[in-house]
């Protein structure tokens, strides 16, 4: 076993004209702790970044939910009081199911659709390009405003769904007028506005599908179904899973449709577990239930993650 | 509860939507609130010995000439007290972003508040006490306490000063009332009116009557109209206070809505309206009526481009017994983080600027010219912050300007003299306003919503909160 400790290729070059020094002297050993630490140099000022604007407002967040505060005056501790107070919450429970629902609708439409738009558009001769600039279109409409324009498509009395459906002799519906259509039209809206950047990705994963494999399949007389199935899924299984990773943490944090479009009514049927923060935060200026509810969403998705990822691991490189 | 937009006339408020910001606001008040002290932030004492106060409120560059007559006041301000730096800033209130601005001692030390914020503010202690400063005060003596109510504690400190106040009324469209048949001279003064001329309205093709119910707006009207039949949301057993709501007013205001909604279909198809909503398609002509505030003409006329002939206003109507109305407004209040010397700079400059205007005739004066230069409202009715020798001479300098069809505010003036003022329900009165939000919708888009068992619910769901916010 070879004893030397640089490799002569990774000396720096000022360090390359200089003799190389005996092993284990303490030259030898200086330089092996400088050649760990410009790395380190490298990266001290994303980590402080990162520490000052993610990582300390996190901890500060663990530690404000067990604190009250007024932003005035020192907090004082009160252990497990914000927890409680969540709990004694009635709106807690509705907040969780609706936010679940939500999740369950947004993969039911959301998570489907833009991969069967990525498939039809991959086998486009004709006109993809327009197609994705159409398709990604709505990912480049800020969301308040696209949020306020779909406000105005669900209007009950001019709305431009009830419009058109009117003149085939349909409707009117209350969309968001009504707790029991109310959330489904906010998973309508979200996939509306989300869908493109997933149909991107869903692009370029199927691009790297080696094409021989659908030559050959093609070669065996195998169905557009069966290539799908066989060939395209198979290749996009990472591809998928992290996808439908990300949209279950995506879609558990929904804030902006409930709150612009509904404000959590009617009776409460879109008040999702962001808009019960904001409001303990920003309406009743309870920070100390605020940073508790955050603190167990957050413990909740990565719980969720970790056992996703678990789970689905060995399908994913199979 | 969130009236939008204040106010005086001085200033429009935009309320700006935040788009999937409670977590990250959040996250800043929490990053944030470890590196505050409890000192005042920036602007303390200097080494020159000026005391320096960051006041919010500057009229936005859209209104140059109150802008400049901001701008001009702070210079007057400033040559009158030498020994005051006044640094103003055109922020408006918004309670996402004071939070966070607090929290990194970044709040201005004046601010002007929506009269629906200094109950939470001062049980939170984010704002101060101003009662020792407020007796130095010219005319004091003369400040009309019910100006005072809304920002004065039950032991009876005063946390704030008003800069503009008034009513809650009947906002009602003159054009739609004449070709329902009604008399847009007579505007309805009780509930059984109101729902009549609500199916006359609505049988012309208009929303004859329409609700706020979202952000809390929803059981803000509900209390209004709660206080129109005699009731209110709060009552006081033994030292504390419990939730009201089945005491039988709040249930014959529910009841009301329930109606005109399902037996009279004369509110219309759109249950989750904003203020803005209603404020818009009032003044595009498509509402007939509202429960609003007087402010709402500003907006109706600069932001919605309504025709001030159409625009009516009537006091807020009253049944059962009910000769009261909620005030609406603004307050000007002081960050808690002040320090002594800041308190005092900062209420000289209150009185200097808010308080002035309603005790000195040339103040006023000089404010009404500006804002009319603005097209502005001038001369909309507003309660008297002082006694009727003081506030006379006032109203006559500006009513040399007065820009407002006065005519068609005579019955909000007429009706609201006999009515006498309540302020917001005392204790936790936004999770109050939000429990009622989700009554209000249910009434007005479940055909079968009981109103006595939404209420119910609205009673179940406030009692432990209400009994949290008074724990000593």
């Amino acid at each position: 076993m070879s004893t030397s400790t640089i490799a002569p290729e990774s000396v720096p070059v000022v360090a390359a004209a200089v003799r190389p020094s005996p092993p284990g002297s303490r030259i030898a050993r200086w330089r092996g702790g400088a050649r760990h630490l410009v790395p380190v140099l490298f990266l001290l000022p994303t980590v402080l970044v990162f520490g000052l604007f993610s990582w300390w407002p996190i901890i500060r967040s663990l530690l404000l939910s067990f604190q009250q505060t007024n932003l005035v005056e020192p907090a004082t501790w009160v252990g497990f009081d914000n927890y409680q107070t969540l709990l004694d919450d009635p709106l807690l429970g509705k907040a969780v199911t609706n936010t679940l629902v939500f999740t369950g609708l947004a993969l039911l439409i959301g998570f489907p659709l833009p991969l069967f738009l990525a498939v039809l558009m991959s086998e486009l001769r004709r006109g993809a390009g327009l197609m994705r600039v159409l398709v990604y279109l709505p990912v480049a409409v800020p969301p308040v405003v696209a949020v306020l324009m779909w406000k105005w498509f669900y209007d009950p009395d001019a709305g431009l769904f009830n419009e058109m459906l009117g003149k085939v002799g349909l409707g009117p519906y209350p969309w968001l007028q009504s707790a029991d259509t109310a959330m489904a039209s906010l998973v309508v809206e979200a996939t509306w506005a989300g869908a493109g950047g997933a149909v991107l990705i869903y692009l370029a994963a199927l691009a790297s599908v080696p094409t021989e494999l659908y030559e050959a399949a093609e070669l065996d007389g195998a169905s557009v179904r069966r290539r799908l199935w066989h060939v395209t899924l198979p290749h996009m299984r990472p591809v998928l899973l992290i996808m439908m990773l990300l949209q279950v943490i995506n879609t558990f944090q929904v804030f902006t449709e409930p709150f612009v479009l509904t404000d959590g009514g009617p009776e409460d049927s879109t008040v999702t577990v962001l808009l019960l923060i904001y409001r303990y935060a920003f309406v009743s200026g309870d920070y100390g239930a605020a940073a508790a509810l955050s603190v167990s969403l957050a413990a909740v998705l990565a719980v969720l993650s970790a056992i996703y990822l678990r789970l689905t691991r060995a399908w994913g490189t199979k | 509860m969130t009236e939008s937009v204040p106010v005086s006339t001085l200033r429009r408020r935009r309320r700006r939507v935040v788009a999937g910001g409670g977590a990250l606001a959040l996250a800043l008040v929490a990053g944030t609130a470890g590196c505050s002290s409890g000192s005042s932030g920036s602007s303390g004492a200097g080494s020159s010995g000026k005391t320096t106060i960051t006041v919010a409120g500057m009229p936005a560059t859209t209104s140059p000439k109150t802008r400049q007559q901001f701008l001009d006041a702070v210079a007057a301000f400033e040559k009158a007290n030498p020994k005051i730096k006044v640094k103003p800033t055109d922020t408006q209130w918004d309670a996402r972003t004071f939070a966070a601005r607090l929290a990194g001692g970044n709040a201005e030390t004046v601010l002007t508040v929506p009269l629906t914020e200094p109950p939470g503010l001062i049980a939170r202690k984010q704002i101060a006490d101003l009662g020792a400063e407020l007796k130095a005060l010219p005319h004091a003596g003369d400040l009309d306490p019910r100006a005072l109510a809304p920002a004065t504690a039950a032991d009876g400190r005063v946390f704030g000063l008003p800069v503009t106040e008034y009513a809650l009324g009947l906002v009602y469209n003159r054009d739609l009332f004449t070709k329902a048949g009604l008399d847009p001279d007579k505007p309805p003064a009780t509930w059984d009116e109101v729902r009549a001329a609500a199916k006359k309205i609505s049988d012309t093709g208009a929303t004859g009557y329409t609700q706020m119910t979202v952000k809390n707006t929803g059981g803000w009207i509900l209390t209004a109209m709660t206080y129109g039949f005699g009731g209110s949301m709060e009552k006081k057993v033994g030292d504390t206070y419990v939730p009201a709501l089945l005491d039988g007013p709040a249930e014959k205001a529910l009841g009301q809505l329930a109606a005109m909604r399902w037996q009279d279909d004369s509110m219309g198809n759109n249950h989750l309206r904003t203020q803005q909503d209603a404020e818009r398609d009032f003044a595009a002509g498509k509402i007939g009526m509202m429960i609003s505030t007087v402010n709402s003409y500003n907006r109706y006329i600069t932001q919605y481009s309504g025709k001030p002939a159409d625009f009516g206003m009537a006091a807020l109507p009253q049944q059962n017994g009910g000769r009261s109305t909620l005030l609406g407004g603004l307050m000007a209040v002081v960050s808690a983080k002040a320090t002594p010397a800041q308190r005092t700079a900062a209420v000289k400059w209150i009185d200097y600027f808010y308080l002035k205007p309603a005790y000195d005739p040339a103040a006023a004066e000089e404010q009404a010219v500006a804002q009319a230069a603005d097209k502005l409202a001038v001369g909309l009715p507003t309660l008297p912050f002082y006694s009727a020798a003081v506030s006379d001479p006032v109203n006559v300098a500006i009513g040399r300007h007065t820009n407002i069809p006065t005519g068609n505010f005579a019955p909000y003036v007429a009706g609201v003299g006999k009515l006498e003022y309540q302020v917001e329900p005392p204790v936790a009165a936004q999770e109050l306003y939000g429990a009622l939000d989700t009554a209000v919708q249910a009434v007005l888009t479940r055909k079968d919503a009981d109103p006595r068992a939404e209420l119910a619910k609205a009673a179940d769901r406030l009692g432990p909160v209400v009994e949290k916010a008074q724990a000593p």
